[in-house]
């Protein structure tokens, strides 16, 4: 199969990589980059545990090629804490036991940080939320942990 | 203390930074390559030849290998931990679930056909595709219903029947009697639908094999580490002690990560071949045919009730679908969790039930979350509420009316099974405070005159949980012994290392069992750490599943914790120069009681591995092991109630309300807990209105491949929980806890198809089957207007 070059900015690092054509995102960054946080939980876009911000918007990457990212600023989950200091989103999952298996929690956080973003200001309510995490599935918690952590978190984040 | 605290998970960290470790996480030295399968696309084939001359001719392709090289080699199968186990005497037709297809007849959807290990991913897809495989298509069997009709096809011809066995429990000359003096008969129809566990992680498996030291390691998506080594001496006939199993983080397992799946020793096979590490993680299609499916139950009912409510008996039958073989612990079910449990919360002197396993077409079923209580909790519930409503009682009385008295406890149900402890009265009591039961009818009758259908689902069970004890599992079909292990090893410096054979994927171990450690050790929890999943550094487990872990392997762990201090006491004891029944530890210090003299556990521990001064007959070292065996399983009760409103238009079901009392006896941390009712309940929640693995009949082609066709809730679908706990205690292990996991999915589809019921009964419907889909409902709807 036919590579291309391809390169971007990932957790505020330059990263530069000769990549086979049809790769995804999600294993450019996993399998390349060896950052393993991005996890794939389905095929068809419906889990969203492989979210990550793309030039601050929420993206799967499950769904990109990573030569549709050329020159593009990606933030995965690892790219949040500044060492030791969670962000306030990560926190607060864990406050509020938003987690149980942690497979979905970082495509889950990552959707949260830009709900908080885009709500800022605004009245962020439980039908909101659940609304906005329609793109990210959990298997384990049963939803009512994590509403409460991104209300929090999103709050932390000076919504 | 730190039990009974919701102390915040210490493992949530590593998960909340992208630093878990995953199956598919993990990373080796020498290259991996990917293995890739090639799966049946029929129900039911004659292979006639297959051709991979051309795929192994692809770029980067390592090996190409096939059921007759399986064969060839020797290789073996994987029979049932809990095999089957036909109770009126004759034999049970077992056929075991195949690693891959050996004798040229393909018997469901997503069968292993051959296996393609390359460089990478892409080129084992594409090497797969290139494999030719000649089938010859057969009539398939997919309704189970109808499995034992005349004319079905059969799955495996050789037994002239699709029957695999009949068992039947219970007191029938009591039931007979029963029903022949009943004031009032309900009769149902109450199929279980079937479902699977789908956790977001997909299987995974890596096998590596080093050839110059003969060792094989495999890395897998496992809820009990030991049971797979134990099966890789059956499958690949590798022994014990060259085989090191590890189960790193997992991402959720619900009871369907429990299985010897064909991939798991298919990719070791292929890491033997071609001397490289192998990988295989499933794609979501792959992983929604060839999981275990669950449930898929059909089963007819019947109640027998007295004038004022009272259930003197029921009766049932039931046809469980196996698929297309028996996967390892499918009689697990049938032959254990399913009968037992029928008699719920409720004082029913009569119980009888037949149930017939039967082969179809389909993915095997096997166990997850639930097991056998999701099905018999749903057929008599559902049967208790149509009842009440034909005879007028209102429900939630006719249930308190048949509630077991806690004077009655222990309590000997019909079908011989002993409840050690709880209290189902309190339990309803708690529940109708907590809903506001009579405000909730009043608002019923408001917004039905306004044509709003407002329905309110009631349930309420007794649970087996914590399997073992050894002998008593044993005598209910189980090969493995039902016990667990915890090893406590305090370090010089006094700090400690639990080792567990429970596996956490999910459940929150690294926190609780530290818990537990700590306040026996009574040292903090900071010093403390777990370790699971892992056969070179663990000493035994029989794993995670079936709501056993807290009662046994938590259990381990306190009594392991208890042996080290004793030991530590003679130590402290010796260098304090007094009695150990002297000493008390508080916050890592040995104290004299009532005196200031102490000495730190630190030290004495340090004393334990390198002084040469210690009491007579003390031998060196701070570590001990406890395999414990309960003297019972767990018996967890609880009392759940929901609130629906039925759209009338579009059949669409909104969940508002959704309330649970239970009793798992002693709380370890509240928070997870908690958290194990919100997961479970939404589980059920699914299945009662979404969630079904679902076969076209005429075909036999499997329709659930994807998330786009196979349901689960998201967010949108599920409200916030109203949780409580009444504690009763068990006596059957030092702790009094039961198990807590598995409530919500038990307890969730009887409560919600109650509620739609009680939502639509005006219009007179009596039954819709799960999943209630809005088609379904508005289906049922247009039926009973039109008299239909």
């Amino acid at each position: 199969m036919p590579s291309t070059k391809v390169s971007m900015k990932v957790n505020g690092r330059a990263v530069s990589a000769e990549v086979d054509t049809r790769t995804l995102l999600v294993h450019y960054i996993r399998e390349h980059l060896k950052l393993t946080g991005t996890h794939v939980g389905c095929d068809t876009t419906q889990c969203g545990a492989c979210t990550v911000h793309v030039n601050g918007q929420r993206i799967k990457s499950c769904t990109i090629f990573a030569v549709q990212l050329e020159g593009a600023e990606v933030t995965t989950v690892e790219g949040l804490a500044k060492g030791k200091q969670l962000h306030p989103m990560q926190a607060a999952f864990s406050e509020h036991h938003g987690l149980q298996c942690g497979y979905c929690t970082p495509g889950m956080v990552m959707s949260a940080i830009s709900i908080a973003e885009r709500y800022k200001g605004k009245a962020l309510t439980e039908d909101i939320v659940r609304h906005e995490l329609e793109g990210n599935l959990c298997r384990c918690t049963g939803y009512h942990n994590i509403v409460k952590a991104v209300m929090a978190g999103a709050k932390a984040m000076g919504g | 203390m730190y039990v009974g605290q919701p102390i915040r998970r210490r493992e949530d960290v590593r998960f909340l930074t992208g630093r878990g470790l995953f199956v598919d996480d993990v990373q080796m030295t020498q290259p991996i390559a990917h293995a890739a399968f090639l799966r049946s696309p029929h129900a039911h084939a004659k292979i006639r030849s297959i051709k991979t001359e051309r795929a192994r001719g692809l770029p980067g392709v390592l090996t190409v290998l096939t059921g007759a090289d399986w064969v060839r080699q020797g290789h073996g199968e994987a029979d049932g931990v809990w095999p089957v186990n036909d109770r009126s005497g004759k034999p049970a037709r077992t056929v075991n679930r195949p690693f891959i297809c050996v004798d040229n007849v393909v018997r469901c959807v997503g069968e292993i056909v051959a296996m393609v290990v390359a460089e990478d991913r892409h080129q084992a897809l594409d090497a797969c595709e290139a494999i030719e495989v000649d089938y010859e298509p057969l009539p398939a069997n997919v309704v189970t219903a109808k499995a034992l009709d005349a004319g079905t096809p059969l799955v495996h011809p050789k037994f002239g029947t699709n029957e695999v066995l009949e068992t039947y429990h219970g007191n029938k000359a009591v039931v007979d009697e029963a029903f022949k003096k009943a004031h009032h008969i309900t009769k149902l129809e109450v199929p279980t639908n079937r479902v699977t566990a789908s956790p977001i992680e997909p299987r995974a498996y890596m096998g590596h094999y080093d050839p110059l030291n003969d060792r094989y390691t495999v890395w897998t998506t496992h809820q009990a580490p030991h049971i797979v080594r134990q099966y890789f001496t059956r499958s690949l006939h590798i022994p014990e002690h060259k085989l090191r199993v590890v189960a790193p983080d997992v991402g959720g397992g619900f009871g369907m990560k429990l299985y010897h799946y064909p991939e798991e020793p298919l990719v070791l096979w292929g890491a033997i071949e071609t001397e490289r590490p192998v990988k295989w993680t499933g794609t979501r299609s792959e992983c929604l045919m060839g999981d275990t499916h669950a449930r898929d139950h059909y089963t007819v009912g019947e109640m027998a009730f007295d004038k004022g409510g009272k259930i003197l008996a029921m009766r049932f039958k039931t046809l469980a679908a196996f698929g297309a073989y028996e996967s390892q612990w499918q009689a697990s079910i049938t032959n254990a969790y399913h009968f037992t449990m029928l008699s719920l919360a409720y004082d029913i002197p009569g119980i009888f039930t037949q149930v017939k396993g039967v082969y179809t077409n389909c993915t095997p079923v096997d166990a997850y979350r639930g097991a056998g209580r999701p099905e018999t909790v749903y057929q008599v519930e559902r049967l208790i509420e149509n009842g009440a409503k034909e005879m007028g009682i209102d429900p939630f009385e006719l249930r308190q009316k048949n509630a077991i008295p806690p004077e009655k406890i222990p309590y000997t149900t019909a079908i011989g099974i002993t409840y050690d402890s709880g209290d189902p009265p309190e339990l309803f009591r708690k529940m109708k405070k907590l809903c506001n039961y009579e405000a909730l009818r009043e608002e019923q009758k408001k917004l039905r005159a306004q044509g709003i259908c407002m329905g309110i689902g009631i349930c309420g069970f007794f649970d087996m949980a914590g399997a073992g004890p050894v002998k008593m599992m044993n005598d209910l079909g189980a090969k493995i012994g039902c016990y667990d292990v915890a090893s406590v090893r305090v370090h010089p410096s006094g700090k400690i290392t639990v080792f567990a054979g429970s596996h956490s994927h999910g459940q929150s171990h690294a926190t609780t069992w530290t818990q537990i450690a700590a306040d026996r050790l009574g040292i903090p929890i900071e010093d403390i750490e777990l370790v699971e999943g892992d056969t070179d550094r663990v000493p035994f487990g029989i794993g995670t599943w079936g709501s056993r872990s807290l009662s046994t392997a938590g259990v381990a762990v306190a009594v392991a914790a208890g042996r080290v201090i004793e030991k530590a006491k003679k130590l402290a004891a010796h260098m304090l120069e007094c009695a150990p029944s002297d000493l008390v530890i508080e916050n890592g210090q040995f104290i004299v009681k009532g005196t200031d003299k102490k000495i730190a556990f630190a030290e004495v521990s340090n004393a334990a591995y390198h002084s040469g001064d210690r009491p007579k007959g003390l031998e060196i070292g701070l570590e001990e092991t406890a395999f414990y065996d309960p003297t019972d399983c767990t018996y967890p009760s609880a009392v759940h109630l929901c609130v629906v409103i039925v759209d009338p238009e579009t059949g669409h079901v909104k969940l508002r309300n959704y309330w649970s009392v239970d009793d798992v006896g002693r709380v370890i941390n509240p928070m997870v807990f908690e958290g194990q009712v919100h997961g479970g309940c939404t589980q059920g929640i699914g299945q009662a209105l979404m969630e079904e693995c679902a076969y076209d009949p005429s075909s036999g082609q499997y329709l659930s491949g994807t998330f786009m066709d196979y349901a689960i809730p998201h967010a949108t679908d599920i409200p916030m929980f109203g949780v409580e706990s009444h504690v009763t205690l068990t006596p059957s292990n030092p702790l009094g806890a039961k198990g807590g996991g598995e409530s919500g999915t038990i307890a969730a589809p009887a409560c919600i198809s109650n509620g739609v019921i009680d939502a639509l009964y005006h219009f007179g419907i009596r039954q819709i089957t799960q999943p209630m889909t809005p088609k379904k409902i508005w289906r049922a709807i247009q039926d009973a207007k039109a008299g239909r």
